[in-house]
């Protein structure tokens, strides 16, 4: 049992219990309805029926993915093939480089955007309140209305982009922002940007409310700008929440399944399959369950490093603060 | 928490942030409402030149949309529900037990909520496979709960700390069982964070995509996010159905967002990543 209570849970944390009569007749009723009720009241049992069901629906499927990439179709015993494979294949390097690309363009938009949001929101204007509802619209709304959306502004001929850009004349003939194997992945990182600017957005308003004013008084004092305040103390303070979010961006950037897949598909040719759906496209498309555990376990490793670097700050700076 | 209103230069910005956040979906209103034989027109027009509503017509009457916004809210709800269930216990014990290897479960919680969708597509597909449970909606709840139930845990264990312990000790010393305190007092206490944890729950598995993607290939167990990427083939695109159901599949978030939205800000922090 994991969860054994270091003392009989009915007690009172320390510190809380009442002194003196209440606590005994407390105590002593307690004793009676624990054998009664075989110490259901122990916090294992409240814990039970969660991790259970976690356990059911994380662990044990985990297992026989574990059992699958190191077999064959047949159930037979290959060891490591299904992995030397699955890395050798040119899809998973093209992947590979194509998420790394999409991730790191996109944190950098979204961090520089983000903050820059973030800021402005926490100054003080008329409709503030509406303004910081209305920049959240993005990333309230369901990803794949979002990707049908952009997919409209981006078509070619009829795109509200190109119609834009030509009669600008900043382009000269349209583009084919998801079929021009240069142009797809920059152009799929803004949409991405687009999505969750807002929330760093968010991240960084509540950082910065969290952050002394009498930091700017003094440099008001002293006669600092605004772009003084912002170099010296604003994204000073603001290190540890960005480091933070940017772990969870790269979390949910390495998961963009949805705008990608119903944008392009992962095409043209590969150009914007990033791992996660390439995952998919293995074990739906090619119908290669084996390799795509393989795969899958490989993506969950380096997931967990990154889930695991973010919880360690967090905790940290919980300590700290 | 800034000394006062320095010049009029923040509304220039303001402006500028506002059309980057909300014009693509001007755009998809106007463009709901606009004919097809206007939507593939050169050179396009802003305002609909006839307001019509024919996008609406063929998405509400002529498309399996009505079946699958009914399949979406069957499954958002049983998850959510489902979720809220297995997460009040748990949550309790969490804010209100000490014992061996709580934190060690706390993080090991945090890591389930945190983890992306694609690493377990393939794990659930083969479990899913084994229940017998793939195409149908009780399967899409099973697999829906690993987003909804770290999610509750974690968002139901802070507002089960908030809550003063006195109230708690005066029913313990009265006799009542911890079960009975967690039914009677903490959760009718809590009902303003239940609501916030219901509705976000709510909202994540609406959005869902790539579960649904791979586990409900079946016109009859289709969701909402399915069906919309649907009528986007290769060589024939209805953008104006497109953009109408868009708008519909829409409503109820907004919805949501707009009478929510301020508690709902502080919720959608605790769980961002799941795409």
């Amino acid at each position: 049992m994991h969860a054994e209570a270091k003392e009989p849970s009915r007690q009172l944390p320390q510190g809380l219990t009442p002194p003196g009569k209440p606590r005994v007749v407390a105590k002593s009723r307690s004793r009676l309805r624990d054998t009664v009720s075989l110490q259901l009241d122990r916090p294992f049992f409240f814990i039970l029926p969660a991790i259970a069901l976690l356990a059911t629906f994380i662990l044990y499927p985990f297992v026989s993915t574990i059992l699958l990439s190191v077999t064959d179709s047949d159930h037979a015993w290959v060891g490591a093939e299904n992995y030397v494979r699955i890395i050798e294949s040119e899809r998973t390097a093209r992947a590979t480089l194509n998420t790394i690309y999409f991730v790191a363009a996109s944190i950098i938009l979204q961090l520089i955007l983000g903050t820059a949001a973030g800021i402005l929101l926490n100054e003080r204007f008329k409709g503030q309140a509406i303004v910081r509802a209305l920049t959240l619209i993005p990333w309230i709304v369901p990803g794949i209305v979002g990707a049908m959306t952009w997919a409209w502004m981006f078509h070619t001929d009829y795109g509200v982009i190109n119609s834009l850009f030509l009669s600008l004349g900043i382009i000269d003939e349209p583009v084919r922002w998801l079929t021009n194997p240069t142009v797809v992945l920059p152009a799929l990182v803004v949409v991405n940007v687009w999505k969750m600017f807002p929330f760093v957005a968010i991240m960084v308003l509540a950082g910065l409310q969290a952050i002394s004013p009498s930091l700017y008084e003094a440099a008001r004092v002293d006669g600092a700008t605004f772009w003084e305040e912002v170099r010296y103390i604003t994204l000073p303070q603001l290190r540890t929440i960005l480091a933070s979010i940017s772990l969870l961006l790269i979390i949910a950037g390495v998961n963009s399944i949805t705008i990608i897949y119903a944008m392009t598909r992962g095409g043209p040719a590969d150009r914007s399959l990033i791992t996660s759906i390439q995952i998919f496209v293995e074990a739906f498309q090619y119908f290669n369950f084996n390799q795509a555990s393989a795969l899958s376990l490989m993506f969950f490793a380096v997931a967990t490093a990154f889930i695991a670097a973010h919880i360690w700050i967090e905790r940290r700076h919980a300590r700290e603060g | 928490m800034k000394l006062g209103v320095r010049t009029g230069w923040v509304y220039l910005p303001v402006s500028l942030l506002l059309a980057v956040a909300f014009l693509p979906f001007l755009w998809m209103i106007l463009s709901s409402f606009k004919s097809l034989a206007e939507l593939y027109h050169i050179p396009i027009t802003w305002l609909p030149n006839v307001f019509t509503l024919v996008n609406y017509e063929k998405v509400l009457f002529d498309s399996n949309v009505p079946r699958y916004f009914v399949n979406s809210t069957i499954v958002s709800l049983g998850s959510t529900v489902l979720g809220l269930i297995f997460a009040t216990p748990a949550a309790y014990a969490f804010s209100r037990f000490q014992f061996r290897g709580r934190s060690v479960w706390q993080i090991l919680i945090l890591m389930s909520h945190l983890l992306p969708t694609a690493a377990l597509i393939v794990p659930l597909y083969i479990f899913l496979g084994y229940l017998n449970l793939l195409n149908s909606l009780l399967g899409l709840v099973l697999v829906y709960l690993v987003l909804t139930l770290p999610l509750s845990i974690w968002m139901l264990t802070g507002y089960f700390k908030s809550i003063p312990l006195e109230i708690e000790e005066a029913a313990l010393i009265d006799g009542a069982s911890r079960w009975g305190v967690l039914l009677r007092i903490m959760l009718p206490l809590s009902l303003p964070g239940v609501v916030v944890i219901f509705l976000y729950s709510f909202v994540a598995t609406w959005n869902e995509f790539i579960f649904a993607l791979s586990f409900a290939s079946d016109d009859t167990v289709k969701t909402l996010p399915i069906g919309l990427a649907e009528f986007s083939t290769e060589y024939d695109t209805d953008w104006g159905a497109i953009m109408a159901a868009s708008v519909i599949m829409s409503l109820p978030i907004a919805a949501i967002f707009l009478g929510l939205q301020r508690v709902f800000v502080g919720g959608l922090m605790a769980g961002a990543t799941k795409g």
